[in-house]
């Protein structure tokens, strides 16, 4: 069984960047959501192995979204994976506050981007 | 926590198997392909910094033009290093920077701002 990753990020380009990525290097299942809320919605029905999820969206964020994963019966222990192009240090430190598995940062290899995700979960 | 940096590199779709794996040269033809469907797109970004330069120029900008402005060059960085254009995402990340909230773009010379729009549009316009 390949692994299934939600992918959540609103720019378009990005999410269809990632989802080629992951499914045609990696051979993983892919979901993905344009926002916050229907990320939560996909989660729920999906069950991913882990979800990549952006940080800056309008309406619900990132770390919101992260929150409202946790707070669900259904998602809470999903690994989730912050995608952010914020390179300042005090952003870092805010998300790896948040109590995420780890940061991806934007831009990224489409290469390499399911060997990161694999290395982090312990998938390899 | 894991903090992972990533090196510069090289659809909406619903739950479902990939094709199969990709060689780097396939990757790199789906990749020009989503870049020739997302063009559009990242010149309204570009175009948006132009707009920018000239605002500045004038001294008429407003917060929101200054915040929508901030919000296409995250884009822009997040989006051009990941179709091989790295210089671009560096062009766009001090963009983002000198137009960051708390971050007034006064002692920065216009010049400067258009040498970073033209460049950067340079560089989308030559991929």
């Amino acid at each position: 069984m390949p692994h299934k990753i939600l992918i959540i990020d609103d720019e378009d380009d990005i999410r269809e960047v990632a989802a080629l990525s992951l499914e045609s290097v990696a051979g993983w299942d892919v979901v993905t959501a344009n926002s916050g809320a229907q990320g939560v919605a996909r989660a729920i029905e999906h069950q991913p192995d882990a979800i990549l999820l952006d940080v800056m969206m309008p309406g619900m964020d990132g770390p919101s979204t992260f929150r409202e994963l946790r707070k669900n019966p259904a998602t809470a222990k999903i690994p989730v994976l912050l995608l952010t192009a914020k390179v300042q240090s005090s952003d870092q430190r805010r998300f790896a506050d948040l109590g995420v598995e780890s940061v991806l940062f934007k831009p990224f290899d489409p290469m390499t981007l399911a060997d990161q995700i694999a290395g982090v979960l312990g998938w390899k | 926590m894991a903090m992972t940096t990533t090196a510069q590199p090289g659809g909406g779709a619903e739950a479902g198997t990939g094709p199969g794996k990709l060689t780097g040269l396939d990757l790199s033809a789906a990749l020009d392909n989503l870049w020739v469907r997302f063009l559009p797109e990242i010149r309204a970004r570009v175009g948006m910094l132009d707009a920018a330069v000239a605002a500045y120029a004038a001294g008429a900008m407003t917060s929101e033009e200054r915040e929508a402005v901030h919000s296409a060059a995250h884009k822009l960085a997040g989006t051009l290093g990941t179709f091989n254009l790295a210089r671009g995402t560096e062009l766009a990340r001090e963009f983002e920077l000198l137009f960051a909230e708390d971050c007034v773009p006064d002692s920065v010379s216009a010049g400067r701002l258009a040498s970073l729009a033209a460049e950067l549009r340079v560089i989308v316009e030559g991929r």
